[in-house]
């Protein structure tokens, strides 16, 4: 169906634990039917119900958490959910939310070869039903490992590695069929996740991650053929861990994950986390690991006790946002609870990341578990039936050697440089996704390929008939050699590296062409810089001594815009808290420019580029989601491209008059408001 | 030689360029012949560090250690590697301690040390390293913007502040702000003999300048006596010498100096800045240095120091907002510039927001460490000691 705004719309596939059909559900108070607005609603319905209320979740964004196992450091393996966790079940109900995860412990639930804790498995059961009393569903995860108590370390196991060890991988498949067996019929269940990251970490080589992957799904899919299965690990962060690449064992699940680990945080955004790239993390990572399946936002929250619960709940607040409107599949928090420490001593800091819950160790409410409310509440109102997310046909490519080993430097500086195309492209307010240089590219209307090294030649053919049959390509030198290929796509001569400079000077020879480019010569470290000859390319700005600095060619129906600087790399590389801010509009303006010309502009243009625009298309009316990536209250200007008769606040309120395209919006810091358009 | 030793050189000679990528390629290629180099270890954690690469920066160096205890500039490019990437505070400190042991003298590793236990929530152990460093060197500004850090956050800002001064002192960028105003930059020549200087008034400002800014601050004095015997309004001559009144601690007669050379010609950068240098060491003179370095700053926007130098006086009248935007603004100006970081470290504290503040001293240290160099003279020592 076409949309307004135009480009087809992509299907939404969604984890909906509400919705399954095929596993009996407890009645929900937010059905469709309740919705105000929703094409389903029944008119006998309407009039028999004297007001419509407001819903209490959004079913198409389930939000819940991580109950661990232990509370304390001190606690060990064989107090496994001891405590009585009916308290923070209520607390998570009242909360409104849908999810809650479970972890586990083969430790102690197979304490002897073939000996199953009935006991234990018992407790497992109770809590799955204190859950579903709750009106929560349960993503069981089998082989969690917390970091602090080894729950996945069998005693018997004789140290034999539980991922390969075929005998060992059998008793996994054992236990695995004991439990699907015993809760297939529970609809408190919700999916079954396979392992977690810090079991994950441990497989040396994709081809036994994903052999093991298969023999559990198959071990589940005897007995449930219905349930959702997932792996539990980010493909981007465990490669960054481990060298292993996950994306084929994640392809055979149903659902897949996204999930900012300590380690991929301190590798592509260690910074603060309230401002610049660490704000944009989780969309990244969660668009990276959109595989055409749904992503569930997982482990969200802080790393560390480091921060002020003021800060906890700011980093949640734009976690739960950037998942919303990054077509995440529901977000789970990384623990209710935060872990009673011992007290510290120099060199006994915790260097892992399973510390910071939502409430304290007491299960007092921190402000976090306040911003959790009020998301659920106001993610509730957005019928995502009904409002669509402009389809992205941008697209930032992920070059295949990223996935090549050391030494090749390519795969440590790429994902950093496409994190800094992203947030260009977010900050030029463009709808953006992450793409990897294999898939198909038919998608999409602009590609960003961002100081990438090396470029497949076959990828050079297909860039090539990109560019011929429309769309719009912009790709940044990355240094070495240049593949022949540029000359007949970007129309220019490739005479050579200048190697690294430490300012990069534009001077504007066409104005206007991409957009409103200023003259500059900023301080900043630049690795490479190619020469170029002039060909049929038009030369829209050098450098300060006449080089061309960025090409437009016109090939085809399409356009190949040429960048003569790794900038990404070099924003990535440098501190990117405090690159130029000549720099960072130089590149908004440039992506925003190709994007518009390219017919997938900004949606709705906005004056403030750390404020983040989604729009959401209705059939009459469209709601925009507005993130402040600031740590300051700012006020943005937004222009639409028709007129806005009023806007609403989602969560309620009375409607303000704009008549006009032009309107302000105050936004506080790391704030997030969503407005639901009228037009004239 | 053998081939062992031809990669293991040209990695470093790579390296030494800058050249990250052939010199990984060529650490990889030493290591096929022989794995067991702890110099071919260390030196390729230098080169992840440089990339900011620090889990491979920490494996590389702790497999350097591993194989040689004692190896020195493992040690550094290990304790940066934990320092930079966060986090791992607890092994930070038992590398700086080993680091500390291994080469006694250095300086950086106490500083860091003390970092890594503030960082840790240790103060007390923090303070005691920094005071370790000053000892061995008094003119170590990084350690002492730490013991301000410290002081602002014990007994607020008020205590802190004269450190924060003193720090600033011991900075050498503000002098190199003030000959960039002069003109002046180390091009490796050295300073003329003030005996074959050309009888001038160019010739000699040129030669007092440069003799000057190698702390040759006598034969600059006869210089710009010479200069103010012939033209006692000499604006830039005054200025000079109310700058090397500052160096000697006779803020009067700098105040004085500048005052005059303001008078004859508002328009000479270097006697504003002397000016204001002099109004910022009199502690109730804060408003007139904000002035005085608000009027740099706008003839000079471009370049971070003067902005730093205002926001130091409104720190000193407690205007925390615009001392905020103004070390901002520094920041933005350069991102390496360490005394803008610990500042703004400083007004964050104030306002709270601890964290913030605690990744302003760590882009400080990460940016002071860079650009010291430290590994190449650790490296050239072990490597020697080897031989």
């Amino acid at each position: 169906m076409a949309t307004r705004k135009g480009g087809p719309r992509q299907p939404r596939e969604r984890v909906a634990p509400a919705e399954k059909p095929a596993v009996p559900q407890t009645p929900r108070k937010e059905a469709p039917a309740a919705v105000a607005g929703s094409k389903q609603t029944a008119p006998a319905e309407v009039a028999a119900a004297p007001a419509p209320k407001p819903p209490r979740r959004n079913s198409l964004f389930p939000v819940g958490a991580t109950i661990y196992p232990l509370d304390t450091e001190t606690e060990s393996w064989n107090d496994w959910y001891l405590r009585d966790q009916s308290e923070d079940l209520d607390a998570i109900g009242e909360a409104r939310f849908a999810l809650v995860r479970l972890l586990v412990s083969w430790k102690v639930l197979e304490p002897q070869v073939g000996q199953y804790d009935e006991r234990a498995i018992d407790r497992l059961e109770d809590l799955i039903a204190a859950a579903r009393e709750k009106k929560l569903q349960v993503i069981v995860c089998f082989f969690a490992d917390d970091r602090h108590a080894e729950l996945t370390e069998v005693p018997w196991g004789k140290k034999r590695d539980p991922r390969t060890d075929n005998y060992l991988v059998q008793r996994e498949v054992a236990l695995v069929q004991k439990l699907v067996a015993r809760f297939r019929a529970d609809p408190g269940v919700f999916a079954w996740q396979l392992a977690n990251e810090a079991f994950c970490s441990g497989f040396e080589t994709s081809s036994a991650l994903e052999a093991w992957t298969r023999q559990l799904r198959e071990a589940i899919r005897e007995l449930d053929e219905e349930r959702p299965i997932t792996l539990g690990i980010d493909p981007e962060a465990l490669f960054r861990a481990t060298g292993v690449d996950a994306r084929a064992a994640i392809d055979t699940c149903e659902f897949g994950v996204s999930h900012v680990t300590a380690a991929y945080r301190a590798y592509a955004a260690e910074g603060p986390i309230t401002s610049g790239p660490s704000t944009y993390l989780d969309s990244f990572l969660l668009r990276t690991a959109g595989r055409g399946k749904p992503v569930l936002l997982d482990e969200v929250g802080v790393l560390s006790l480091d921060y002020s619960p003021g800060e906890e709940a700011a980093a949640l607040r734009i976690a739960l946002w950037s998942g919303l409107v990054n077509r995440g599949a529901g977000a789970l928090v990384r623990r209710y609870r935060d872990l009673e420490t011992e007290r510290r001593e120099p060199y006994f800091l915790d260097p892992f990341e399973t510390l910071v819950g939502v409430t304290d160790g007491a299960g007092r409410p921190k402000p976090a578990l306040g911003e959790m409310r009020t998301f659920v509440k106001t993610a509730a109102r957005i019928d995502l039936r009904h409002f669509e997310p402009t389809p992205e046909r941008t697209a930032v490519i992920m070059p295949a050697e990223r996935y090549l080993p050391l030494p090749n430097l390519a795969g440590l500086f790429d994902p950093r440089s496409c994190l800094a195309a992203f947030i260009g492209a977010k900050e030029a307010h463009l709808p953006v996704t992450v793409a990897f240089e294999t898939d198909d590219f038919s998608a999409y209307s602009v590609l960003l390929v961002p100081s990438a090294f090396e470029l497949a030649e076959k990828t050079w053919e297909r860039l090539a008939g990109f560019v011929q049959s429309g769309g719009s390509l912009l790709l940044s030198y990355g240094g070495g050699d240049a593949n022949s290929a540029i000359r007949e796509i970007f129309g220019i001569e490739f005479l050579g590296d200048a190697g690294p400079r430490s300012t990069l000077s534009c001077r504007v020879a066409q104005q206007e062409v991409l957009g409103t480019l200023d003259n500059f010569d900023v301080n900043i470290d630049v690795p490479n810089y190619a020469l170029l000859s002039g060909g049929t390319a038009t030369i829209v700005a050098t450098d300060a001594k006449g080089s061309p600095l960025l090409t437009v060619n016109q090939v085809g129906q399409g356009r190949a815009i040429y960048l003569a600087a790794p900038v990404e790399r070099a924003i990535a590389q440098g501190d990117p808290w405090a690159t130029p801010a000549a720099v960072r509009k130089m590149m908004r303006e440039v992506y925003g420019a190709v994007a518009r010309a390219a017919g997938c502009g900004a949606p709705v243009t906005c004056d403030v580029p750390e404020v983040e625009v989604t729009l959401f298309q209705g059939e009459t009316d469209d709601l925009v989601v507005l993130m402040n990536h600031a740590p300051e209250k700012v006020s943005a200007n937004l222009t639409t491209d028709r007129r806005v008769s009023s806007v609403t606040d989602v969560r309620g309120g009375a409607p303000v008059a704009v008549g006009g395209t032009a309107f302000g919006v105050p936004i506080e810091a790391n704030g997030a408001v969503a407005l639901r358009l009228a037009y004239a | 030689m053998s081939g062992r030793g031809q990669q293991s050189l040209l990695a470093e000679g790579l390296a030494r360029q800058g050249h990250v990528a052939p010199a990984v390629e060529a650490c990889y290629q030493a290591l096929r012949v022989d794995d067991a180099d702890p110099l071919i270890h260390a030196l390729l954690a230098e080169l992840f560090l440089t990339g900011d690469f620090y889990d491979e920066a920490i494996a590389a160096a702790s497999r350097a250690i591993e194989l040689d205890p004692d190896c020195a500039p493992a040690y550094l490019a290990l304790g940066l590697a934990y320092d930079r990437r966060g986090g791992m505070w607890d092994q930070s400190i038992l590398v700086w301690h080993e680091l500390a042991e291994v080469v006694p003298d250095l300086v950086t590793a106490h500083v860091q040390l003390g970092e890594a236990f503030a960082s840790a929530a240790f103060q007390e152990e923090a303070i005691e390293a920094w005071r370790m460093a000053l000892e061995l060197d008094a003119s170590e500004p990084r350690a002492m913007y730490n013991l301000a850090v410290a002081a602002l956050k014990r007994e607020g800002m008020a205590t802190a502040l004269p450190g924060f001064r003193r720090a600033g002192e011991l900075d050498p960028s503000q002098d190199d702000f003030f000959f960039s105003l002069a003109g002046v930059y180390d091009d490796g020549t050295p300073a003329p003999d003030p005996a074959d200087v050309a009888p001038d008034r160019d010739s000699r400002l040129s030669a007092a300048l440069e003799l000057a800014f190698e702390e040759d601050f006598f034969s600059a004095v006869d210089l710009i006596r010479l200069i103010l015997d012939e033209d006692p309004d000499d604006a830039e001559a005054l200025a000079l010498a109310g700058y090397l009144y500052l160096k000697q601690e006779a803020v009067n007669e700098a105040m004085s100096v500048a005052l005059r050379a303001m008078a004859v010609s508002t328009r000479t950068p270097t006697a504003v800045y002397v000016l204001g240098a002099s109004f910022a060491k009199r502690p109730g003179l804060n408003r007139n240095a904000a002035r005085v370095f608000g009027a740099l700053a706008k003839a000079v926007p471009d370049d971070a120091m003067p902005h730093v130098l205002l926001a130091e006086s409104l720190l000193g009248l407690q205007r925390y907002g615009q001392a905020k935007n103004s070390y901002l603004r520094a920041v933005e100006l350069d991102p390496a510039c360490v005394r803008a970081r610990f500042g703004l470290a400083a007004v964050l504290l104030t306002e709270g927001e601890h964290s913030r503040a605690h990744w302003e001293v760590r882009r400080a240290a990460y940016h002071d460490t860079r650009r010291q160099g430290l590994f190449w003279r650790l490296y050239d020592t072990y490597a020697g000691g080897r031989s």
